[in-house]
């Protein structure tokens, strides 16, 4: 087997999207969470883009390039709408993680 | 030698995400989170993706890092809260809540190893297709840009842009209603600033706008374009803010809400009128369609930028 740029980022993105989704459900407080969903994106889009290079003929595949840069905006907004909610929760409770313990 | 880059890259990339995850600090690890960033943004260029390579870096890292920071301050500690409660209780009781029990550690390691090799397979598996890049290069003469990522961006999938633009405005009003709607920070209030600081941001106040004004332009012909453009200009409207002149506080509200929605509304108005003349929905005619995407680009960047913002402005009253 051929180990090419394809190959490696293909790889490096099943691995991303593994740690995110581990720090999702690990991850304690709510901007670690929201950091972990932003890896877990990120590791899609890699995946993503890692097919437009591999079946690229004069110029990478633009669609995907174009989808992802729309996901990017897509997923940085529905963070900051997390964030806002995380501060909401800690400002009206005090809480930044989701305790149930208490 | 292009292996080993990558597999630094890769590597790093991988080496970050970790250490966001394992930082015993909090704000550790905001700050890898911009490191993060900027890395996966090498990676989209070795990519050839360098269109996404620029948004990435101004907004997954950029704008997305300095909401996180902000948050850091408003959770109001510089330390994670959860680490000092860690300490105090470890001080006086012996832990329980805090902490895994092994075999819950365990089974939750063996499941996401588990997952990754079976996200490894999977990816394997994705057939070799061709892609639509063909088609995406036969149509670029009629589509009136000459780069294909714009082409596609707004004129193939207008419409998947078009949706965006409404995803923004909507996160806008989301934030706004999680907020409790409260009145923006009224300038007067605005906390004295650094001299330095201040005159910093004004000597880069027209770079950033001229910068911006480039991307904008060149996206016809090269990497660049509406959102990148955006952020750019997004970015003084923050620096300005952060710097003592709350500009989107003081200009009127009908004016704060028409630059927000400018970009949406041209963009349906736009569709519309050429579902009235007899096209489909976003079917430009190719001999104004240069032209129309340079109009359609100029006012969704503003609205974006404006939305930036607001975000940013509102997070941080």
């Amino acid at each position: 087997m051929k180990i090419g740029t394809y190959e490696i980022y293909s790889l490096t993105s099943a691995i991303l999207f593994a740690i995110g989704l581990g720090g999702v459900f690990l991850a304690k407080h709510f901007l670690r969470k929201i950091i972990a969903t932003i890896i877990m994106g990120a590791g899609v889009f890699l995946c993503f883009v890692s097919f437009a290079k591999r079946d690229a003929l004069t110029f990478a595949d633009p669609i995907p390039h174009a989808l992802v840069i729309t996901g990017i905006v897509v997923a940085v907004t529905a963070a900051a709408f997390a964030l806002s909610l995380a501060r909401r929760i800690h400002k009206l409770t005090g809480e930044d993680t989701f305790g149930n313990e208490k | 030698m292009d292996i080993l880059i990558d597999s630094l890259l890769a590597i790093l990339t991988i080496y970050l995400a970790f250490r966001c995850m394992l930082a015993p600090k909090l704000s550790k690890a905001v700050f890898v989170f911009f490191a993060f960033g900027l890395m996966l943004a090498l990676a989209w260029i070795r990519l050839g993706a360098v269109d996404v390579a620029i948004a990435e870096a101004a907004i997954a890292s950029g704008f997305m890092g300095v909401l996180m920071l902000d948050s850091l301050r408003d959770f109001s500690l510089i330390f994670s809260k959860n680490q000092e409660r860690l300490e105090e209780t470890a001080s006086k009781i012996p832990i329980k809540k805090d902490s895994y029990h092994w075999t819950t550690a365990l089974a939750l390691g063996l499941g996401l190893i588990l997952f990754l090799l079976i996200s490894i397979q999977a990816i394997w598996e994705v057939p070799q297709g061709g892609g639509l890049t063909a088609i995406a290069e036969a149509n670029l003469p009629m589509s009136g840009v000459e780069h294909p990522v714009t082409a596609v961006l707004l004129n193939y999938r207008a419409y998947d842009t078009w949706l965006e633009i409404g995803v923004i405005l909507m996160g806008l009003l989301a934030i706004f209603a999680a907020g409790g709607l409260k009145q923006y920070r009224k300038p007067g209030l605005a906390p004295a600033q650094d001299p330095l600081l201040r005159k910093t941001i004004l000597i880069f106040t027209p770079v950033l706008f001229l910068f911006g004004a480039f991307l904008l332009y060149f996206g016809k012909m090269g990497p660049g374009g509406a959102f990148q453009a955006a952020v750019l200009w997004g970015a003084i409207g923050i620096l300005l803010h952060l710097g003592g002149w709350t500009v989107f506080t003081v200009i009127p509200r009908r004016m704060r809400q028409i630059l927000v929605t400018i970009g949406l509304g041209f963009f349906m108005i736009l569709g519309f009128t050429q579902m009235a003349t007899g096209g489909a929905f976003f079917e430009y005619p190719p001999a104004y369609a240069g032209f129309l995407i340079l109009v359609v680009e100029t006012l969704a960047a503003i609205s974006i930028a404006a939305a930036l913002t607001a975000i940013f402005a509102f997070l941080t009253k």
